[in-house]
This record gives structure tokens, sequence and C-alpha cells, in this order.
């Protein structure tokens, strides 16, 4: 016998994702919109810069996308928070305090204890898909059918998700280190402006052809230990690379000569090159390969099959 | 009109399907584009491989006076070819983005076509007799030694069995950088527009060296794009105004008069955005698919991602009439938009303007009364202007026999799901209908599936 109890916020938020905006201004709804801002951002990347046609791209979409892109980008600049959030689970020390204390607030939600509406809990992974995969198990998301907001396209996976987070939290993790004001408009930028000058590098990034594949791509390069986005999070190093360095090495970059995000000059500013081994030290996470010997965060293999168990199979 | 049989509603029966019936599509033959000529005889057909298919209906047959003709194959010949853009380094798509015919002037029949770069007028004309008795040639077409000939004969032209030929008669290229989306024949039935994304030309039917830049709004810095065109019509009766229609839903008239290039509208029509929807999916599903003007050309619909919208020419802050089509799925617009069915392009049309519709006409003074669109699962609706009814119907082979009425269909969108109703997650987003039309002058229409043509026509008694 059901008691009369209050209405339950799952039920509210039942549409999370994919209901309609909710106010950015009302408490525990506030993550749920900024966390929906920040998926529909993650997935209009991945779309513009993960499909390589042999046919030239509509430009329609590509249009819409980038708007997408622009305004939420300048939410976020209004906002007063230059970079999509990110995990911020552990970061006792974190040294880019300043712009950190923005998004805090909102994780100290996820990281509370179980008073949390369900929806809250099972949509931690989407941030936070570089934990360890022991922890991946015993997530909530993963076991709990009614974390699924997706409707009537057959809902990936929780790992799906969590893979596909990891490409766009590295270009998160990339961005809110680039001390160019408008990040977001500088990783559209260099991408399009058909950069030469970036490194090979690029291509320990992920770079799936669909879905599918991106299935199967990710896990090799998400990193099951949280520590290491501490090491990457620091500061110094990361802070003069340009994102075209490690990010669009190899673009085909003839595909991208109408699109409407391509610069001439670039709007964003241009870091100074950057010595190779600070380069591999930020590669580390998503290389499944040791870059360094003193790299102390080498991929274990047997860690690697696990993970892509977790993801891929089940 | 939801099947009730009452009074003027129309009753759909399925009447034909054309293409191959396994559920395993071979991407050739998704259909792109279907239309009528103007005298409905012929219904034409163009496909991802480049393909235009023309149908011809039967001439009514006396002894089944319960059905009208039906269609069958007249003509199928490869329009557009897969090319590759050397500089660019990418294929042009052979698909057929758009067919409109022009009216029947003489023996032949006359049609453009055009995938994303290229337009072509193709002449498709018959032939049911040939030359025989050549005195210089056999009869196979090998030649006869001429001192064997004898005697002197005039050539006859003898009954053959019927051959459809289709001959390209002129090639319209090299005008666009952007992909078509549009082609329109002006009233004069001289001259046409195409439509790009960013750019619309004027040509001549005869000139194909040489077309006119009417509209232009590619920016001088590509960065400051963030609007492009999606669709342009010629009005049915002012040869000198057509309408283009955005991704920003907006609706721009121009007059070819006013300039030579029309970059400054006569008219604007868009509506203010409801706050109340506000989303940030609101950009993209209030982007124009389809801009239709209706027979009079007082009105034009518009197809946006969820509505059909009637403006009224006179009137440009909005529309007269706004019609649902499938609001379910505005609470699955992130879902829809990362399976990037969210930029999938609806088409309209309106009814055919001929007698069935003159009790319509007695309550508004236009013909167009009823629209059609389609939506996914294979569904497509029709809303009554006039009765304010609407139905969903659906397209599939199973359940439709000849002269059966179609039933109604339901999507229930949250709560309980009454019996027969489909559930909004249960929808196959990869069954849609983008392309439908309408016959000129009877109530027979044709639906394209993803690689079939279904045809229903009326009840007839």
């Amino acid at each position: 016998m059901l008691g009369k109890g209050g209405k339950r916020k799952f039920d509210e938020h039942e549409d999370g994702l994919e209901g309609k905006v909710v106010s950015p201004t009302d408490g525990p709804s506030k993550v749920s919109y900024t966390l929906q801002r920040q998926t529909i951002f993650n997935i209009s990347l991945m779309k513009l810069y993960n499909h390589r046609p042999l046919t030239e791209p509509s430009l329609q979409k590509t249009v819409l996308i980038n708007n997408m892109l622009r305004r939420i980008q300048e939410e976020l600049k209004q906002e007063g928070s230059l970079r999509p959030m990110f995990v911020a689970a552990s970061q006792p020390a974190d040294p880019l305090s300043d712009n950190f204390r923005e998004a805090q607030p909102a994780f100290s939600h996820l990281a509370s204890p179980p008073l949390l509406p369900a929806e809250l809990v099972s949509t931690m992974p989407l941030e936070s898909c570089l934990t360890p995969a022991s922890l991946l198990e015993d997530d909530t998301f993963c076991t709990s059918p009614a974390a699924q907001h997706d409707g009537p396209t057959k809902p990936p996976p929780p790992a799906l998700q969590a893979a596909k987070d990891s490409f766009s939290s590295a270009l998160d993790e990339i961005e809110e280190l680039c001390p160019a004001p408008t990040s977001a408009e500088a990783v559209a930028a260099d991408s399009a402006a058909g950069d030469s000058k970036a490194q090979p590098s690029e291509s320990n990034l992920p770079k799936p052809e669909g879905l599918a594949e991106s299935r199967t791509a990710e896990p090799k390069l998400m990193d099951p230990l949280p520590g290491n986005f501490e090491i990457t999070a620091s500061t110094g190093f990361l802070t003069d690379l340009t994102l075209d360095d490690i990010l669009f090495a190899d673009i085909d970059t003839s595909m991208y000569d109408f699109d409407p995000c391509t610069s001439a000059t670039g709007a964003a500013s241009k870091m100074a090159p950057v010595s190779a081994d600070e380069l591999l030290k930020t590669l580390a996470p998503y290389s499944s390969q040791p870059v360094t010997p003193n790299q102390p965060f080498k991929m274990d293999l047997t860690e690697l099959d696990h993970i892509m168990e977790v993801l891929v199979g089940s | 009109f939801l099947g009730a049989g009452g009074g003027n509603d129309i009753q759909w029966c399925f009447s034909q399907v054309k293409g191959a019936v396994d559920d395993d599509v071979a991407e050739a033959d998704i259909i792109s584009t279907v239309e009528f000529n103007h005298s409905g005889e012929l219904l034409a057909t163009g496909d991802k491989g480049g393909r235009v298919v023309i149908f011809q209906q039967e001439q009514e047959n006396k002894t089944q006076s319960h059905s009208r003709g039906e269609y069958n194959v007249y003509s199928t010949f490869q329009s557009h070819e897969p090319e590759f853009d050397y500089l660019k380094s990418l294929e042009i798509e052979e698909k057929i983005n758009k067919i409109r015919w022009l009216p029947q002037k003489n023996a032949a029949q006359f049609l453009l076509s055009t995938n994303d770069k290229t337009i072509k007028l193709w002449k498709i004309s018959e032939r049911d007799k040939r030359p025989e008795g050549y005195n210089l040639k056999e009869e196979d077409g090998r030649y006869r030694d001429p001192t064997t000939v004898t005697t002197l004969r005039v050539p006859v032209f003898r009954p053959m069995d019927l051959m459809v030929e289709a001959s390209p008669r002129r090639i319209f290229a090299n005008a666009h950088t952007y992909h078509i989306n549009s082609i329109s024949i002006n009233s004069d039935y001289e001259t046409y527009l195409s439509a790009d994304d960013l750019r619309i030309n004027l040509w001549h039917l005869e000139i194909t060296d040489r077309s006119f830049n009417i509209v232009d709004i590619k920016p001088a810095n590509m960065e400051e794009l963030t609007e492009v065109i999606t669709a342009a019509e010629f009005h049915p009766n002012s040869c000198s105004t057509f309408v283009y229609s955005s991704s920003k839903g907006t609706i721009r008239l121009c007059d070819m008069r006013a300039s030579a290039l029309c970059d400054r509208h006569s008219k604007l029509f868009e509506e203010p955005e409801d706050p109340s929807n506000r989303s940030f999916f609101s950009e993209i599903i209030s982007s124009i698919s389809d801009v239709k003007f209706s027979h009079s050309g007082r009105y034009m619909m518009t197809r946006d991602y969820l509505s059909v919208k009637i403006w009224d020419l006179n009137m440009e802050n909005r529309p007269v009439e706004t019609y649902q089509v499938h609001e379910y799925l505005r609470s699955k617009l992130c879902s829809l938009y990362e399976n990037d069915c969210i930029f999938d392009k609806f088409e309209c049309c309106w009814n055919g303007s001929d007698r069935q519709v003159e009790f319509s006409s007695l309550c508004t003074s236009d013909l167009s009364s009823i629209v059609m669109t389609g939506s996914y699962n294979n569904f497509f609706r029709m809303f009554d202007r006039n009765t304010k009814r609407d139905i969903t119907l659906e397209a599939s082979r199973e359940n439709n026999k000849p002269r059966t009425v179609l039933k109604p269909r339901k999507v229930c969108a949250s709560g309980k799901r009454k019996k027969d109703e489909i559930s909004v997650d249960s929808l196959d987003f990869n069954k849609k209908i983008l392309h439908t039309a309408w016959h000129p002058k009877e109530n027979i229409i044709a639906v394209a599936t993803t690689n079939n043509l279904y045809i229903f026509q009326d009840k007839m008694n």
C-alpha cells in the first residue's frame, strides 16, 4: 500500500534531458538545465567534427549546429563560466579554482548522497566519464533502466554516453585550460581553418565515423584513473598549447572551405607552440601506449580489456 | 474526415504500391522526389541513384467504373550521374532533389530535374511508328549494295510497339556553388528559378550558358553566416513574384521588378516565437523545409519540423492557420537532434484544384482547402482547412487491400495507450514520409516511403 508521500522530484524531471528547457534559475533544475545544455553542446561538437562524408556536408545542417554552439557559448559567457563543466568530483586543491568556483556548486549536488532524485545521480556518468571501471559497474546509470531518457530512438547504452563524452571531455579539458575567451569558438574556428601545423598526435584522439564505431574506438582512449585528470588539470604546461596541435592534426581541410566557422585569421588567439614533452603529457590519458617512461599513468592493458567489456560487450 | 464517411469527407483507399518488397533498402532506390504533371496523367519520381521513373495513368476502364486508371511504368531513365569535384575532392551526389513538369505544349512532355549542382531539361516523347521501305537500307539497317537496287519506292510509316524515349534537351550547369534545394517554373513558362543554400538564379529555358543571380545572401565573411535559403517558389500567377524560405523560419517575398538583385524583400513573413515553447531547439525546428503557394496564389503554406502553417500573403506578422503534425515529438527533440532526424526535410502539398472541392470552396474563396504532409512510422497527415478536421493514415503493405478504406491511425503521446494506438516510443524513425503529391484534378495521392511509392485514391461509389 503506497503512502501518500509527496510527489517525487523524479516525476517532475522525468523528461530530463528531453523536456522543455527548465529555467536556469531554480535550484536543482539548474543542474538539469546545465546538464542538458552540456549534452547538447557535446552532441553538437561531435556532429561537426566527426562527420567525414564523401560528399560535401549540408550547409544548412552545419549552420544550424554552429548557431546552437554559439548560443550555448554565449550563455556560458554570460553566466561567467567560460568552460563547459566537467568532473570536479574530487579536486581538493584545484589550481584553477577561480573558474571552478562557478561549477563547483552545481556539482556539489551530484557529489552529495542518495537523497538526490534518481535522475540526477544517474546522469553523473555523463560528467564523470573518466571513472574507474569498477565504479562503472556499480553505477546506477548503467543498471537502472529508468535513467534512460532517450525516447523514440533506441537509447545508447550508458557506456556509449560515457564513451562519447570522453572525447568531448577531452575537448572540455583542453578548452578550459586555454586562456582564449571564446574557447568553443576557437575549437570551431581552428578545426575549420585547416591549420596544417596540427601535429600527428591527433590520431590518438577518437574520430569515430559513427556512433557504432565510436563505441569501440572510445574505450581505448578512456582513462580509467581519475588521478590523471588532476595531473592534466594542473596549471602550467597546457596553457600555451594550440588547439590545432592537439586535436586537428590531419583533418582533410578541403571539406571545410565553406564551413561558416572558417576563420582565415582565427578568432582565437594563437598560442605559442609547445614542446613535444608537454604535448605528450597531455596526450597520455588518451593514448593507449605508454608515452614517456616517467609517465606514471600508463594504461593497464588488463584494465583496458575490462573497460572494453563493460562498455562494449554487456 | 476521420473515416466516418460523412458527407463530403474523402475516404482514402489503397490503390497501388510500386517498388521493392524487401526490407533491405538499396541506397540508390531511396525516393527523393515525387511530382504529378499538370494533367495528372503522368507521375514522376526521382531517386538517390539519379534515376527518374515516370508512371502513366491508364485510360479509365469503362467496365471498371469503381476505380480510376492504374499507374504503370511509362519511362525510366538515368537523369544524373555521380560526379567528382576535383577542386574540393568531394563527390557530387546524383540524387534527384526536385522534378518539375512543364505544361504540355505539343505531343512531347518536358520536365526539369535537378541534383545538387546541375539542372536538366528532359524531353519525353513517344514513338509508335517507324519508317519502313528504304531504298538503300535493309529493314535491319544494313546497307544495300546500290547496284542491286532496281526500283525505287517511297518509305512509309508503319505502326510499331510504343517506345518512350527520354532525351536531355538542355543542361544548366555551373551556376551553383552550393547545393540546389529548389527549382520553380515561372508562370510565363519561359523562365525558371533555381535556389541553393545561399543564392537564387533565374534562367531562361532556352539559354544554358547564362543565368541571372536574383538573390544572394552570402555574407562577405563566411564566419558570419547564420541563415541559409531552404526553399523557393514562383507565384502561380504573378511572373515577377517569388518567395524563399530560410533556416530561421522566415519567408521573404520578392518582386523582380524592384531591382535586378532582390536582396531586399518586399515582404517578410515571420511569426514571433512562442516563449512558452522555447528550447535549445527552437531555431532548428523553425527551419522551413518546404513552401508552396495555394492555387489562387493568395495563400502559401510552409512546413517546419513540427507544423504546417498557412500564410495570407497580405499578413506578414503571423500565419492565419497552424496545424500540428506531430506535436508529441516536442519532448523528444534532444534525441531527434542526436540521431539527426530533426534535420529531416518534410514536404507538404495542397489538394488538387478541381470539382471535388466545390463544397469546400463555398466556405472559403480558395480551392486549396486540404493540406497533406508526411511524418514518421510511414504515417502521413491531412488537414482540412474548412472542417478543421485532420486524419493520420499509414502507408504500409499490410492491411492494404484495394478499395478498402484506410484505417485512421493515432499516436498516443503519453499516459495510457488505447487499443490501436501507437505510443511515441514505438514509432520507427527510419520510416519517414518526406515526399507526397496530390493529383491536380482528382482525389488521387502519391505517397513515398523510403523506397516504395504508394498510390491512394478516394472510394468511388
